[in-house]
């Protein structure tokens, strides 16, 4: 499985949606119940599958599908 | 006038919230008149709260003048608020501008983002000393309330300033929603105190919320919230303002509340535990922050103005030793009683100063009590109190099948006899309770099997 799959099946897997769900527009104000336990749980499953510690502030960030993918780079996570 | 609330420094930051916005305590009297002026009388009013001035005004204001608030979250679900409203028939709204137009009642005035309407029910006939009603339980559609004196806010509210030694110079990061009764607790302690709170609606998650709490003296949350502190790893945080951390709304694990008693004697703070339910104004027991290193997830003792017992499986009540049972408190923020109904809304004093708590505790030599279990059958998950026969009820109100609710405070378990349901009840239970579907779990059964006293046993 490559990297992008694997955070396509957390996102999937998080938010209950099929992978063809996941765009530029999914975030945290377009998807319904993306709150606090969403989002941690997504930052936590990723760095399980990873193997990364994600500092503080990126957790905060992890507000869109996009900004993931992002701050995966900058953890030399390519994808 | 409510928690003395006008013989404060008048010119004192009483409150700032999330927009930036702050009031003094005189503004706080002031709008306490001007509420006045356009509703005059004693009613019933329906408060749908946010965590920001305008809904905090409406509650000082409503207490103030002698209007009885049911307080809710403004995001409540449709079906729930209009079962509540349906059933206790509220003569006026306080809710943010932006439902005014979906509700479709007659604007009195507006102020704070917050408008005050008139549905055009009827006055309810309320018992005299009723200020307040809250939801035992925020999402499960039960009409159930909790019914408070004014005695209660202002006991609870004197008893925990007491515990927490608060002053003036306090400013507390309240970000427990208004609608949730630690919430409420912390309010109105720290207005008492003439505090100021730093009053936010915002995640754990959100920039603003770690701006915030780096002005702030005191921190009050749920277990959840410092699971979120912790993976932030907030203990490395320089924040020297930051004097108490205090937990309620349920048991931290081990592991979470060493690592707090830990961080609090390395950094010169305090960590307070706390316990309370809804049905006692928020609070009953706190551990002392010179105990919390040394009684690992105890809840202490009872706070300044309560007392706590054991009743023992042979109904022998004791209040000190080493004992277990059912834990008692009696104080006088033990509330009214419930409401299942407009009527009740006239009902006195039914519990007489005294609650059963339905928690089992276990109290050691030192008078410190541990919560080891439950005589009532809820689940605490985030913060959530998830009634099992609620829940029970929904599934089988909705989807006419057997089922039986069980469960820890990790994961609600839900077993049923329909296969193809499952994935179909996790959603309803997501959609009714606004627990995250990884924390509940359906399983398959032949059957819910019952022994004669009905109660179930394929556990």
């Amino acid at each position: 499985m490559t990297n992008l799959e694997k955070l396509n099946n957390i996102f999937a897997e998080v938010f209950n949606v099929e992978v063809s769900a996941l765009n530029a527009d999914f975030d945290n104000k377009s998807v319904e119940g993306w709150d606090s336990v969403h989002q941690l749980s997504l930052t936590s499953a990723v760095e399980d599958e990873f193997d990364i510690m994600l500092d503080g502030e990126d957790i905060l960030g992890f507000t869109s599908y996009e900004n993931a993918k992002e701050i995966l780079k900058k953890y030399e996570i390519s994808l | 006038m409510f928690l003395d609330l006008d013989k404060k420094d008048k010119t004192a930051v009483a409150v700032i919230d999330d927009s930036g916005q702050s009031i003094t305590y005189g503004d706080i009297c002031d709008f306490s008149k001007k509420f006045h002026e356009y509703l005059p009388i004693r009613a019933l009013i329906f408060i749908l709260s946010e965590n920001r001035i305008g809904s905090l005004l409406g509650y000082t204001s409503a207490l103030s003048n002698r209007i009885v608030p049911l307080i809710l979250s403004a995001k409540t679900e449709k079906g729930l608020y209009e079962n509540l409203r349906d059933m206790y028939k509220p003569e006026y709204l306080w809710l943010p501008n932006e439902m005014v137009e979906d509700m479709g009642y007659e604007t009195i005035f507006s102020d704070f983002g917050y408008t005050l309407v008139k549905t055009g029910n009827p006055a309810a006939a309320m018992y005299e000393d009723l200020s307040l009603l809250l939801p035992t339980s925020g999402s499960t559609g039960s009409p159930k309330l909790v019914r408070h004196s004014y005695r209660n806010i202002e006991a609870n509210a004197f008893n925990v300033l007491r515990m927490f030694g608060l002053t003036p110079s306090e400013k507390a990061m309240a970000i427990l929603p208004m609608h949730y009764t630690m919430g409420l607790s912390v309010i109105a302690s720290h207005l008492l105190a003439g505090a100021t709170l730093l009053l936010s609606g915002r995640s754990l998650l959100d920039k603003g919320f770690w701006d915030m709490l780096k002005e702030a003296t005191s921190f009050t949350g749920v277990p959840y919230s410092y699971e979120i502190l912790m993976k932030m790893r907030f203990t490395r945080m320089d924040l020297p303002n930051l004097k108490i951390i205090t937990q309620g709304g349920g048991k931290l694990t081990e592991e979470m509340f060493q690592a707090l008693a830990k961080y609090a004697q390395e950094k010169g703070k305090q960590f307070i535990p706390t316990y309370g339910q809804s049905e006692c104004t928020a609070r009953m027991a706190y551990l002392p922050a010179e105990l919390a290193l040394t009684k690992t997830c105890s809840i202490g003792m009872a706070e300044p103005g309560g007392q706590l017992s054991i009743i023992d499986n042979d109904g022998n009540e004791t209040f000190e030793g080493v004992a277990q049972g059912e834990m008692v408190y009696r104080g006088e923020n033990v509330t009214l009683g419930y409401a299942y109904s407009i009527d009740d809304l006239q009902k006195g004093d039914e519990n007489h100063g005294v609650m059963h708590t339905g928690d089992l505790a276990k109290r050691d030599a030192d008078g410190c009590y541990y919560i080891v279990g439950r005589l009532k059958r809820f689940l605490k998950i985030f913060g959530l109190r998830i009634g099992l026969d609620e829940i029970e009820g929904l599934i089988k109100e909705r989807y006419d099948i057997d089922c039986y609710c069980k469960g820890d405070d990790e994961k609600l378990i839900v077993l049923i006899t329909k296969a193809d349901l499952s994935d179909e009840i996790i959603s309803f239970i997501e959609e009714k309770t606004h627990l995250f579907h990884k924390n509940i779990e359906v399983q398959i059964v032949d059957a819910i099997l019952r022994n004669e006293a009905g109660k179930v046993i394929n556990q």
